[in-house]
């Protein structure tokens, strides 16, 4: 177990030189200048005060100086302050204040997902080949191909505008307005994010219990005349459900860095959409700090996903 | 649960939510309310036959014209209420001095501070937070007197002082540094309890338009600014109608009623009428739009024809809501880069406009119906607008537009150093907007019909291309071809066309004798010392005759020379519940009404909600 954690130490901090390096160079040359957003569009120009802008934000410096600079806060727990949003911290203001919005949005996504696609994996591979089997197959087809946007668009129309039953936009905060009126912002944009979701886990799950069901065990236990619920609940299951748990893991990750469609089509204030600000406004550090920060959870939760593998599974302990 | 329970459970959700979204509230059984809720009270539509006592805006109203009249609020006053309402983008901070501020963010600023100075109705400049002000003959020194007893929601009273120390302040703040430059503001001096002095280094009679915006005409508390300059941001302390109650930034910023604020409306009432107002950055012109039909938000605003549209189907579709649609001055088109071969031929730039089918083009931005084809820098009801230069500018022909590029192809001495019969190559750059996208096809479409023109379209988001028009790095001619841009607003024109027109590179001022006067802004990098001089001359006069003829002027001398083209006039509007009212109709102190809502930036301590 030492020397798994080790190389995934390792493995992390590789990959955290090379995200944050590739990121800060691909920021930093891309052609907007965050003074021209602090400035605005067409406001009257004072080259002085733009000048003095740089010289504060540091942006006159060479592009290493100020990547090793960046790097010498950043292992200090400093990953500096927001250029537009001034006086506003990337760590604190951004990513903390943030994170428990995205966190919570994909959270409900995998439940969601994964409450809908486990029957309908088990549907699927019980009745392989039948009706129910592409009846379902034809539905999780149907949710792989629509964009999330998409299916977001059409929630909104459904149960806001037509239905009245849920808010279009924005997010109650459980602090603020309790878990009731919080559930409501964000059942919406959590549907959205989970069918795509749902698809890839109950393809999953089909097909781990399509192999399991030819398992010798199975036709033990149908030869013991144990009903076909019991069978595929009890015994078929649990063994179908390894490839699930490292996707469910996997994906979870992925989502706290890809829901800034979702969050910017329902105006949530996640890491999602304040990222695609920052993009817009050329805010380097905070694309910098939500970039570290999303890779180094995905790096974790990997990590911690395959620890769980191994502890479910002995055979992948022992090699 | 079987198998069979699970899926007849499934099939029941299902069914059960698409009737019900078919027998929903759909308002198109509901009896068309919203007309006659915003009847003659200045709140809605834009069927000006409903009110009487309607008071014209300045200048004729053009045929085809969508506007809103801007006309006087109807209808039984009613304190109390909380409503929300849907911005297109989230405010970067809420200080004058520091954040620079557009439509969505000025929408939370004028309900936190109030101005010195507002616009009315017909497009002057009228004493608010001040309560007169005059200047010397030159224009070089303007004299201004507060309103007494004001004071900050922190309970600071504000004095001449306050305005005084402001200075240094502005002076330094991004946001405020350039406007006090563009301005010529040299110093503020409180030459009494309230009045304040502001001198100019040069002659400025648009000054009072300085004092009508943010960076220099919002008062703030300087001894708080400068003991917390970030605080300020998110505890911002102004003069205005309504007071910080929360800033979750991206989320929802809240205000709640000054219980101390000074202004009354005509009639006396105390100001403002509305408890609270909660304002919620929602991006996506469809959310926003949806936000308000579903009622998750009271009102939303939109700088988009297509929007307006998709509103204005809604209404007439039978959904309660109301349309307050306004078309100022604000223009959009595109530009030429003039230093730049082949648009350094004024050849090249009149045929690529006589090629420009405005009407197909605001067609495809979504505007048929919505927004007027423009012409020049003001829309048919400006004071400013003339008639002349509408007939002067390069109309739609599109053979004139091939013959005269066919000019510029055959002559051997073409700019762009191509062979005699070449096509010219023109890039085609606009941010990545669907419908700015399917405006620029119409073009290169037009464009390439001709035989004559290669056209590369090019997409670069917002900061992109503006960092192409501006050129910072090549000494400000900038790296842009054609490029979609947008001009002009309800501000007094000499602020925009002193930055536009002046010298765009310090040769060129070097070569016009003005070594000391360049503008980064001029992105079309037209220059012409008679138009930059009338364009200055409008600084040193006030005399409103005087000034048209210099406007006029530059207007027709803009429609020969073509470095830039238009589309249509930018049309925006709220959308709003019926039982949102007086956002249109909003006053000055004095009683006079005001400029209505350009830019869709509302006005909140007159709003109220009905019944």
């Amino acid at each position: 177990m030492g020397r798994i954690l080790g190389t995934r130490l390792l493995r992390l901090l590789a990959t955290l030189f090379a995200v944050t390096f590739l990121s800060f160079i691909m920021t930093s040359l891309l052609p907007g200048d965050p003074v021209n957003a602090i400035l605005g569009v067409d406001a009257p120009r004072d080259e002085a005060t733009v000048e003095r802008i740089r010289e504060e934000l540091g942006l006159n410096d060479p592009l290493p100086v100020r990547y090793v600079n960046w790097l010498g806060n950043a292992v200090t727990g400093d990953l500096g302050e927001s250029y537009i949003n001034r006086g506003q911290t990337v760590w604190g203001d951004t990513i903390v204040q943030r994170l428990p919005v995205t966190a919570q949005l994909a959270f409900m996504a995998i439940v969601i997902a994964v409450i809908l696609a486990v029957p309908l994996g088990i549907i699927g591979a019980y009745r392989q080949g039948r009706w129910q089997d592409q009846t379902t197959s034809a539905g999780v087809q149907v949710a792989l191909s629509v964009p999330n946007f998409i299916t977001g668009i059409f929630l909104i129309w459904l149960f806001a505008v037509k239905l009245k039953w849920l808010p279009a936009s924005n997010w109650n905060r459980i602090s603020d307005k309790g878990i009731f009126e919080n559930f409501k912002t964000a059942i919406l944009p959590a549907t959205a994010l989970a069918l795509t979701q749902m698809a890839i886990f109950s393809r999953l799950v089909r097909s781990d219990m399509i192999a399991t069901l030819q398992e010798n065990f199975v036709l033990s236990a149908k030869a013991k005349g144990l009903s076909d619920r019991y069978i595929l609940f009890r015994h078929a299951l649990r063994p179908s459900s390894l490839s699930l748990a490292t996707i469910v893991g996997i994906n979870f990750g992925a989502l706290l860095g890809g829901t800034v469609v979702i969050e910017t089509l329902f105006a949530i204030p996640g890491l999602g959409f304040r990222l695609i600000n920052a993009i817009n406004q050329r805010d380097i550090l905070v694309i910098q700090g939500i970039t570290v920060f999303v890779a180094v959870a995905y790096v974790l939760i990997n990590t911690v996903v395959d620890l769980f593998y191994s502890v479910l599974d002995p055979r992948i302990r022992k090699s | 649960m079987s198998k069979r329970s699970l899926s007849k459970l499934l099939a029941l959700l299902f069914s059960f939510a698409m009737i019900a979204a078919a027998c929903g509230s759909d308002s198109s059984s509901d009896d068309d309310s919203s007309s006659d809720t915003t009847e003659g009270d200045g709140g809605g539509d834009t069927d000006a036959d409903d009110t009487d006592d309607t008071i014209a805006e300045a200048g004729e109203e053009a045929e085809g014209d969508v506007d809103t009249e801007v006309v006087e609020n109807e209808g039984e006053r009613v304190y109390g209420g909380d409503i929300a309402v849907g911005l297109e983008a989230e405010a970067v901070g809420l200080r004058p001095w520091e954040d620079s501020c557009s439509s969505p963010c000025y929408n939370i600023m004028v309900t936190l501070y109030d101005k010195l100075m507002e616009q009315t109705v017909d497009g002057q400049y009228e004493p608010f937070l001040l309560e007169s002000i005059s200047s010397n003959e030159d224009f070089t020194e303007w004299v201004g007197v507060l309103r007494p007893g004001v004071v900050f929601h922190n309970g600071t009273p504000l004095t001449a002082q306050t305005l005084a120390d402001m200075f240094p302040i502005q002076q330094t703040g991004a946001a405020s540094a350039g406007p006090v430059t563009a301005a010529n503001l040299a110093g503020v001096e409180a030459t009494g309890e309230l009045e304040v002095t502001y001198t100019l280094s040069q002659p400025n009679s648009a000054f009072p338009a300085t004092l009508a915006r943010a960076g220099v005409g919002m008062p703030f508390d300087p001894e708080a600014a400068a003991a917390d300059p970030d605080g300020y941001s998110t505890n911002p302390i102004g003069t205005g109608p309504f007071m910080i109650e929360s800033r979750d930034l991206d989320n929802e910023t809240v205000v709640v009623r000054n219980p101390d604020y000074w202004g009354v409306d005509p009639d006396g009432n105390q100001l403002p009428f509305l408890d609270s107002i909660s304002f919620r950055p929602i991006p996506d012109e469809g959310t926003r739009l949806d936000a308000v039909l579903s009622g998750t938000v009271d009102a939303m605003q939109t700088l988009r024809q297509g929007t307006i549209r998709d509103a204005r189907a809604a209404r007439d579709g039978g959904d309660d809501i109301a349309l307050l649609e306004f078309q100022g001055n604000n223009v959009g088109g595109g530009q030429f880069n003039t230093l730049v071969p082949p648009y350094d031929d004024v050849r090249v730039r009149r045929g690529l406009t006589h090629m420009n089918s405005q009407e197909n083009v605001i067609e495809a931005l979504g505007g048929t119906g919505i927004s007027l084809p423009g012409t020049q820098w003001f829309s048919p009801d400006s004071p400013w607008y003339s008639e002349k230069v509408a007939a002067a500018w390069p109309q739609f022909d599109f053979e004139l537009g091939v013959s005269t590029l066919q000019e510029y192809v055959d002559d051997p001495e073409r700019s762009d150093g191509k062979a005699v019969g070449e096509p010219i190559d023109v890039e085609l750059s606009c941010p990545p907007d669907p419908t700015l996208i399917a405006a620029m096809q119409v073009l290169e479409q037009t464009w390439s019909a001709s035989g004559l023109v290669n056209v590369e379209l090019t997409n670069y988001d917002q900061q992109t291309h503006i960092n192409y028009a501006l050129g910072a790095e090549n000494g400000f001619v900038g790296e842009h071809g054609a490029h979609c841009w947008r001009w002009s607003s309800e501000d007094d024109p000499s602020v925009g066309l002193t930055q536009g027109l002046a010298p765009p590179t310090a040769e060129i001022a070097e070569a016009a004798g003005i070594p000391d006067v360049v503008s980064p802004l001029n992105f079309a990098n037209y220059f012409d010392g008679e138009v930059f001089g009338a364009a200055v001359a409008s600084t040193q006069t006030a005399d409103f005759d005087e000034r048209y003829a210099l406007f006029e002027s530059i207007m027709l001398k803009i429609a020969e020379d073509v470095p830039i083209w238009y589309s249509g006039h930018t049309a925006t509007a709220f959308v709003t519940a019926p039982d949102v009212q007086g956002l249109i109709g909003w006053h000055t102190p004095s009683g006079e009404l005001g400029i209505g809502i350009p830019n869709v930036e509302g006005r909140w301590a007159e709003v109220w909600l009905a019944g």
